[in-house]
């Protein structure tokens, strides 16, 4: 399976950091978007099919990524990459299709092992 | 006039670093206080000395509000104040929010307990980040409803003629409590957090 | 040598574990009479100092531990959580130490990721606390002579208008009743002529004090002028306002101030106004008050004048 990443984030520094802690051996192409509108935009043009995605932000935030995308079926795989960590809300984002919450700011080894459980790496 | 400008790398750094404080200290204390803590996007700019009186003003001027302080220092010349901002119709339920017996504890007790505990979760959050320690001093009240915050703040003569300026609003709904907080970093300390922040931005 | 500081620092120190139980307190500490006892480590602050205020600072106890972060206690608020002797009982009149106390997280194994005990930290502040305590009675006490008329000991001008002013306003946006009497000394010049000045300072001192004790607890009494006075009656109609003039013009008329071997009688022309519609503003009150008053005079002295308009 090829696979292409989009990471979504309104911070440059949050779509850096998640971009650093790709493992090195990871095959893939990655694109950025920096609010849940591009973030959809491009989903749709299917150009990603795994997705990193912040929840708090501009435009349309994180929430109504994850609910559009369940709407439309067009997630394959969505990892929520988040400041906010309160237990309501990691509950919130697995309702809507989320195949793991990771807090911020990222840690590559927990990265990789989401990666690895699900079969992408 | 010394000049200082935050790049926009910087204060995006600045805003995501903010952004990972409020989401541990919202954790933490929806933990402790048993309920859902709900913070907005923060805002960050300069602020002159000479212009603070007057947003003050224009933010708070007609209400009846509780200004609290307290001081923070940390390594590498990181240092400031955090204000906290109390409405008089949201602080009757603060007790019941900290798990106070009624009438245990005066009503600016209760403020400089809950001020003390939304600043130090906060900036305990970004000193974790930035591997810094910070230290705290105890919260001041400094102002209520007999003395204004603009009175106040106009009899000073400030040192500094810049602050880096954060503002957070902190929203309990279950207990229709809300405050705001003011980070302020002046004068010197914005230039050490900036080459805090350049570090950072430096990594990635 | 870093316990050894710890140990001979001006500010107790004390430390605490999870469970709340006393692991160590430093020398300062040692002042206080429960810390006598050989037997204190190990057991629970709440039993070893029964002063302490146990569900609050259990509250904030936790806090600091759950939460990492530091709480703090201030002399303003509880002026002591510890129930100590300060050391300064000689110059100062505070009974027990005023403290600042921090309440600190320690973590005591580094790469601990939970706070396992508490340092608690007591600053004596208890000269603060008296010089703040006396900076309020001295300002008390300022605010008082600053509004006090040095020698009738009522309201000053100043600060009568002030309230009058207060007064109005609120008569005029809750249409509340206000009414206002202003009167005058008959003949107070001839007065201090033929008994002297420090008689006519005798008048006006048992005048105000006689006058303050037939008013109620909300009016407010000034001395306007010289021998000038005036009377600020909220929620008052102007009939109850006339009939205190009059009780107050007769008793005033039968008074007789002893000075040295004279006896000395006077008399008092008064002025009578009420708040209605028609009056603008506070100035406007006092002058129609002040017309009243000098028909007072004009009709011979002695007598209480109302107002009329028109």
């Amino acid at each position: 399976m090829s696979l292409s990443v989009l990471i979504c984030d309104d911070s440059a520094l949050a779509r850096k950091q998640v971009k650093k802690s790709l493992p090195d051996n990871w095959d893939v192409e990655v694109r950025v978007a920096s609010n849940g509108l591009e973030a959809i935009n491009m989903m749709r043009e299917q150009i990603a099919n795994v997705l990193f995605l912040d929840l708090t932000m501009p435009e349309l935030d994180g929430i109504s990524v994850l609910e559009l995308l369940k709407l439309k079926r067009l997630a394959e795989y969505v990892i929520v990459i988040s400041a906010d960590i309160q237990p309501e809300m990691q509950k919130r984002v697995t309702e809507l299709g989320a195949l793991a919450f990771i807090q911020k700011p990222v840690n590559p080894e927990k990265l990789s092992n989401i990666l690895k459980e699900y079969g992408l790496l | 006039m010394i000049e200082i400008t935050i790049t926009e790398e910087q204060r995006d750094c600045l805003q995501e670093l903010i952004n990972v404080a409020m989401g541990r200290a919202s954790d933490k204390l929806a933990r402790y206080l048993q309920t859902f803590v709900h913070l907005q996007v923060p805002h960050i700019e300069l602020v002159s000395s000479a212009e603070l009186p007057q947003t003050f003003a224009e933010t708070y001027g007609d209400d009846n509000v509780t200004l609290l302080s307290q001081g923070f220092y940390g390594q590498d010349g990181i240092s400031g104040e955090t204000l906290l901002i109390y409405r008089a119709d949201h602080t009757k339920n603060i007790a019941k929010i900290l798990g106070y017996a009624p009438d245990e504890v005066s009503e600016m007790e209760q403020l400089t307990d809950i001020s003390s505990i939304l600043t130090t979760t906060f900036l305990n959050g970004l000193a974790e980040q930035i591997e810094n320690q910070i230290a705290y001093s105890a919260p001041r009240v400094i102002s209520s409803r007999e003395t204004s915050i603009e009175r106040h703040l106009q009899d000073l003569s400030f040192n500094w003629e810049l602050a880096l300026k954060v503002a957070i609003s902190y929203q309990v709904t279950d207990y229709e409590f809300n405050c705001d907080m003011l980070l302020l970093i002046p004068g010197v300390a914005i230039e050490n957090i900036q080459q805090v922040l350049n570090q950072i931005l430096e990594e990635y | 040598m870093h316990s050894l500081v710890v140990e001979s620092l001006n500010t107790g120190v004390l430390l605490i574990d999870s469970d709340y139980n006393l692991v160590y307190f430093n020398h300062f500490m040692r002042s206080h009479p429960a810390l006598k006892r050989p037997d204190v480590l190990g057991k629970n602050i709440f039993e070893v100092f029964p002063e302490l205020p146990k569900s609050w600072m259990t509250r904030k106890l936790q806090g600091v531990f759950m939460l990492d972060s530091p709480a703090f206690s201030s002399w303003e608020q509880r002026q002591f959580l510890f129930k100590m002797q300060h050391t300064r009982p000689i110059t100062t009149n505070s009974e027990f130490m005023a403290q600042n106390i921090s309440m600190l997280p320690i973590k005591s194994e580094t790469g601990n990721s939970e706070v396992d005990h508490v340092c608690i930290t007591v600053e004596d502040a208890t000269d603060v606390y008296f010089y703040q305590e006396k900076l309020k009675l001295t300002l008390a006490e300022l605010e008082r002579s600053n509004r006090t008329d040095g020698l009738t000991q009522i309201a000053n001008r100043r600060y009568w208008e002030e309230r009058f002013n207060t007064a109005f306003l609120s008569a005029v946006r809750y249409q509340e009743e206000l009414s206002l009497i202003l009167f005058d000394l008959d003949k107070f010049k001839q007065i201090n002529d033929t008994y002297g000045h420090q008689a006519g300072d005798k008048v006006l001192i048992e005048s105000a004090a006689l006058i303050q004790s037939m008013l109620r607890q909300h009016d407010v009494f000034g001395r306007y002028g010289g021998e000038e006075f005036a009377i600020l009656l909220p929620n008052t109609q102007l009939q109850g306002a006339y009939e205190l003039a009059e009780r107050i013009r007769i008793a005033f008329a039968n008074q007789v101030v002893n000075y040295k071997t004279d006896s000395i009688q006077a008399t008092l022309s008064i002025g009578v106004v009420s708040y209605h519609s028609g009056i603008r503003n506070y100035d406007d009150m006092l002058t129609r008050a002040d017309m009243a008053l000098y028909q007072s005079k004009r009709c011979g002295r002695n007598k209480t004048t109302i107002y009329q308009a028109g």
